[in-house]
């Protein structure tokens, strides 16, 4: 596509920026279907030609992180990744977005007709179709997901407490090591045995009773959360903080003395249960339920006892009633999180759950933006993205990642993307262009 | 028309991409292992021998013309991961160099916190692993792939009771650990039943315990001086050993302590200084006066690095030496990475009487533990770590 | 009995390191009601810093170019470590928490923990994974008295402490920077408007927080003379929990609060099966704060907290 004629003489950053507009306005008009289609068949591609290609391109391997890791050991292969990237993302990318967009603008349109609920799960279904084709190449990427979404639940869990009822909480990794354990115990009793046995179930109830795990564990970490609770929310102050960082330690403390857990050994072989969909389900009702919850009254509520909790008591919000709830219902989704993380690493050691937890936890909520799903979810999504692709950098790493936080926070206080709500219909519908800028941005015809 | 000669370039490079990549991947001519090692968080020490011992064989090797299997040879390619000592971490870091970078072996990871998750997808995904530093049963427990170049706990344990029951004919203990790290838990804890099973219920007198990263030992140790004990047994690390040594004396404590392999260190002595001279720990090699081959490592490491290796250095370096007698035994590479992976599997259970600088290991079908001696050292007036004893399974 | 008075001798060294670094935290979070998680980490860059002026100066002397007895070049390594740490506490002010003061709260929280760990990997970085020895400046020299044994770096370590506390008490209720930090604690919003001027009573509570955090580090040094760069993160933490315990801009509360944390400590690890000493002694800071929400001498405020 030939860069617009301009009339008076076009400085280069003018027509540079005049691009970047248009370029702007084609993506604008692209609904989350057309990106959809883009990603559906960018992966299709690449299972289908990506081995050769990347043979063709110097490559031993498919790319795994979009070749970010291996550019940064070879920087070498830095064109060769570039390429590929380039055929099989970037280009068919573009490709749908430009020819599609009418056609998933006018499908998203149609899709509205139904109950929200059906384009919903449409889209979901496309979504998982995308990360099932995109993971299927190899499975270091299957983990990176899993792990991802696991994030996500407990960013967006730790959202609900720091970011929309403005208090600061540190007992996370204490909620997610509940989980973790509780959902071991039980799959580990029940199917596995070994130190821990309660009755042998058959392997084939396995998927049934997990769901059944996560929940109490979940459950448990919203009884621990209410042991903090109670002593925290008589009174407004930073006692909370650390209130939830003694429950922290305790938590910790505890699982290293329980010797039939394995104490400081940790608790290993769980059952391979949490695949790919499963973990999926779980993010993506953890996501629905969540942004129900904070756009209820109840979520109004939230915001209103963080913004000035004297007024909304007068206003007649039970504040006190608010904060617990809200408190044992993000306490409640770590411990699914936690039971998650447990059954895809395979293995739960109290030492993980520890100061370093905390500092990541903490990183993924104000680095992705406060008072906002999308937020939490680019920010788990982001955070461990460069974490695993920064990895060949090893100690280097862990001065770029603290400082890219910083410039963040210096130049975005609230993170990326905060206090925007998540509006399903907004996200699904289509996105026709108003009349006056499609006229503006015409691409003269060749 | 512009629109149409980007297809037309697009369309045929992956024509050409299609038709090249169809040629399929040749027999390798390297031969990928895999380091997984704690480069950055709590134990960088560990993570810094790990890599220096790994980058020192495999240059030996590829000066030398590579690796010879089966009479070609093979250049070796070092794919060293950072786990950051996270479980998490070493989990993801074990799944890419399997899936991605197709490695044939992995050498790591060290401790039994990232050993056991690691050992698990090392397992699932038939792929040989040796950790040369953890002790937990767990990471070799009923995974034929997975190993280790170190001895087990069980054994050290009582190695440390009879020593001290022989050369001093003590009979009341004292022991102190740290409960939230599991190589010292461990040991305190087969060392405490070694001792009760020689001396009687109620010999160990004191069991005291304390958490990572604690410094200050003075109410465990005041204890210990209170109970009436003859001597020290703490299998802790080196930097907490000096603490723990010095925080003794000045409570007073004038029995010996003794230790065990995680004391071997080049660090120590600098750390601990003259509180440590005259204890005595079990390890793997004693440093002064090693002979041959150990003494020829310790030399090249020393000269390139700037000091002794610690203990996790040459374990890690007979790890790699392992790894390559297996894959000679193995005689040839195919170029197939799951039918090398299996062969390498099955000549490693099958080594016996490896001579390697941490001692002469050999290994049972059906266990990934090695069964091997354990020396006694002594830390000498000037510092040193003299040979005082051997002792055996 | 004295197994008592031995721990009693313990605690008070364990209980100083504590209410030192505690001071820091709490003189930040008293005036600007912010957590500076990066403080732990201050303390461990005291304690480096306090090393390498002490290995100068024992060097220089062993080399006989300069002729210093050691209790000369104990003072001279902690008041050098102090004024060099508290610019370093100035320049994270001045990065990570001035470009951060109408953001919400807990944004500079992040900062700082992030400054944390860039220093720990910096210096992890520039100074290899080799943990250093804190060189022994005076000899120890070990008294007994009846069965409780006292070394004169014991001594040394509490006295001093106290004596900074006292120091820090004394600017604070007499001075007029000091009434000023005290006003900021008072009320964060009103007080700025009567003239107080906002940024250099930051900068100061900053480098004297820091300047405390680099004495603790130097005492920690001579006392447990192994020096690691994730020495700060444990003490951090705890010793946040002991300045809000202490209660929002007091001294003596935060003074008594760090002491507490120390006795809790040695006198859990004394009584009770030492494996749960995390778990007993937070269990019985959480039944403290249970009772009294505000901690030991802090008022319920009423400022406004957002984030």
């Amino acid at each position: 596509m030939k860069p617009p004629i301009d009339n008076s003489t076009p400085t280069p950053r003018k027509g540079i920026r005049r691009l970047w507009h248009s370029f702007r306005q084609l993506f604008a008009q692209t609904p989350l279907l057309g990106w959809l289609f883009g990603f559906l068949l960018a992966s299709i591609l690449e299972n289908l030609i990506g081995y050769p290609l990347a043979r063709v391109l110097g490559l031993s391997k498919i790319p795994v992180l979009f070749g970010v890791d291996i550019a940064l050991k070879t920087p070498l292969l830095l064109p060769a990744t570039l390429l590929y990237d380039l055929i099989i993302y970037i280009i068919p990318l573009f490709l749908t977005v430009r020819y599609l967009t009418p056609f998933a603008n006018r499908l998203a349109a149609w899709l509205l007709r139904a109950p929200m609920w059906v384009s919903a799960l449409i889209h979901m279904a496309l979504l998982f179709l995308v990360l099932y084709l995109w993971t299927g190449i190899n499975d270091y990427r299957v983990l990176v997901a899993k792990l991802m979404m696991v994030s996500i639940i407990i960013t967006l869990s730790l959202n609900v407490v720091n970011g929309y009822m403005g208090e600061f909480s540190c007992s996370h990794p204490g909620f997610i090591a509940l989980g973790a354990y509780i959902a071991s115990i039980i799959t580990v009793g029940f199917f596995v045995g070994g130190n821990l046995k309660f009755v042998i179930l058959p392997a084939y109830l396995a998927p049934l009773v997990f769901p059944l795990a996560l929940i109490l564990g979940g459950v448990v970490a919203a009884l621990g959360a209410l042991l903090v609770a109670i002593p925290s929310f008589r009174t407004r102050g930073d006692y909370l903080a650390i209130i939830s960082l003694a429950f922290m330690f305790i938590v910790k403390s505890m699982f290293e003395n329980l010797e039939i857990l394995g104490g400081a050994r940790g608790f290993g072989d769980q059952p391979n249960l949490a695949t790919l969909p499963v973990v999926f389900i779980w993010t993506m009702l953890c996501i629905w339920i969540i942004n129900n919850f904070v756009q209820s009254t109840m979520g109004k509520a939230l915001n209103a006892v963080r913004d000035n909790e004297l007024a909304a008591d007068a206003m007649t919000v039970d504040t006190r009633k608010t904060k617990m709830v809200t408190f044992l219902f993000a306490a409640f989704w770590a411990g699914i999180a936690g039971g998650l993380l447990a059954h895809v690493i395979r293995y739960v050691n109290p030492g993980t759950f520890g100061l370093q937890k905390l500092a990541e936890v903490l990183a993924m909520v104000y680095f992705g933006g406060l008072n906002s799903v999308i937020g939490s979810i680019v920010g788990a999504i982001g955070y461990n993205l460069l974490s695993e692709m920064l990895r060949p950098l090893e100690l280097i790493k862990w001065l770029i990642i603290p400082l890219l936080l910083i410039l963040v926070m210096i130049f975005r206080p609230t993170g990326l993307i905060a206090f925007r709500e998540f509006d399903l219909h907004k996200i699904l519908q289509p996105k026709i262009p108003a009349k006056m800028e499609e006229v503006e941005n015409v691409p003269p015809s060749s | 028309m512009e629109r149409k000669s980007k297809y037309l370039v697009i369309s045929i490079l992956m024509i050409c991409a299609i038709l090249l990549g169809a040629c399929g991947p040749a027999a390798p001519q390297t031969i990928k292992i895999g380091v997984n090692a704690p480069i950055t968080g709590d134990i960088p020490k560990v993570g810094e021998g790990t890599k220096f011992a790994a980058e020192m064989w495999a240059e030996d090797i590829n000066a030398a013309g590579g690796l010879e299997i089966g009479g070609k040879k093979y250049q070796v390619e070092l794919i060293i991961e950072d786990n950051e000592s996270k479980a998490e971490s070493a989990v993801a870091a074990n799944t890419k160099m399997i899936t991605q970078d197709e490695v044939l072996i992995i050498i790591g990871p060290q401790a039994s916190k990232q050993a056991v998750p690691a050992g698990q997808v090392a397992n699932d995904n038939k792929t040989p692993m040796i950790s040369p530093w953890s002790t937990n049963p767990n990471t070799t427990l009923n995974r034929p792939w997975v190993f280790r170049a170190c001895f087990l706990d069980d054994f050290q344990g009582p190695a440390v009771a009879n020593f001290v029951t022989e050369e001093f004919g003590f009979t009341k203990a004292a022991v102190l650990y740290d409960i939230a790290s599991d190589y010292p838990k461990g040991l305190a804890e087969f060392f405490k039943k070694a001792w009760e099973g020689l001396h009687g219920a109620g010999s160990v007198v004191a069991y005291e315990s304390f958490t990572t990263k604690d410094t200050d030992f003075s109410a465990q140790l005041t204890k210990i001086r209170d109970s009436g004990a003859e001597f020290l047994f703490t299998p802790q690390y080196y930097n907490e050993v000096a603490l723990i040594a010095q925080q003794a004396h000045q409570l007073g404590f004038t029995g010996p302590i003794v230790g065990s392999d995680s004391w071997g260190s080049a660090e120590l002595i600098p750390l601990c200084g003259e509180d440590c001279y005259g204890a005595f720990f079990t390890t793997h090699y004693a440093a002064a006066g090693a002979t041959g081959a150990t003494k020829a490592f310790i030399d090249a490491y020393n000269a390139k690095h700037g000091y002794i290796p610690d203990d996790v250095a040459a374990l890690t370096w007979d790890a790699f030496n392992l790894a390559k007698k297996a894959m000679e035994d193995c005689g040839k590479i195919t170029g197939d990475i799951a039918a090398d992976r299996a062969c390498v599997k099955d000549a490693l259970s099958k080594v016996t009487g490896f001579e390697g600088i941490t001692g002469t290991m050999t290994f049972t079908p059906g266990s990934g533990d090695p069964s091997k001696c354990a020396v006694i050292v002594k830390i000498s007036d000037k510092g040193e770590f003299t040979f005082y004893k051997q002792s055996c399974p | 009995m004295d197994t008592f008075l031995q721990n009693v001798v313990n605690a008070l060294q364990w209980g100083s390191f504590y209410a030192l670094i505690a001071l820091g935290y709490s003189m930040v979070y008293g005036v600007l009601m912010l957590f500076n998680f990066a403080h732990g980490d201050i303390f461990m860059v005291g304690s480096y810093i306090g090393f390498f002026i002490a290995t100068g100066l024992i060097g220089l002397s062993t080399l006989g170019i300069i002729s210093l007895p050691g209790w000369v070049i104990l003072i001279l390594t902690i008041l050098i470590a102090m004024i060099l740490t508290s610019f370093v506490g100035m320049l994270v002010e001045r990065i990570g928490y001035r470009p951060l003061r109408n953001a919400p709260r807990a944004s500079a929280a992040i900062t700082g923990l992030m400054i944390g760990i860039i220093f720990e990997t910096a210096n992890l970085y520039l100074l290899g994974a080799s943990r250093r020895k804190f060189p022994e400046i005076i000899d120890t020299s070990i008294f007994q008295i009846g069965n409780v044994s006292l070394t004169n770096t014991k001594i040394f370590i509490v006295i001093i402490s106290l004596l900074f506390m006292l120091a820090l008490n004394q600017f604070i209720q007499h001075t007029k920077w000091g009434m000023a930090i005290r006003a900021m604690a008072y009320d964060f919003t009103v007080v700025p408007l009567m003239g107080v001027p906002v940024n250099t009573i930051a900068a100061l509570t900053f480098g004297l927080g820091s300047a405390l955090a680099a004495a603790a580090g130097v005492f920690y040094g001579m006392a447990y003379p192994v020096l690691d760069p994730y020495m700060g993160i444990e003490y951090g933490w705890k010793s946040f929990v002991a300045a809000i315990l202490g209660g929002r801009g007091s001294v003596i509360g935060t003074v008594i609060a760090g002491f507490l944390m120390g006795f809790l400590d040695i006198f859990v690890a004394t009584y009770f099966p030492s494996t749960m000493r995390n778990l007993i002694s937070f269990s019985i800071i959480l039944v403290i704060l249970t009772f009294r929400p505000h901690g030991f001498f802090g008022r319920a405020y009423s400022a406004q907290l957002r984030l």
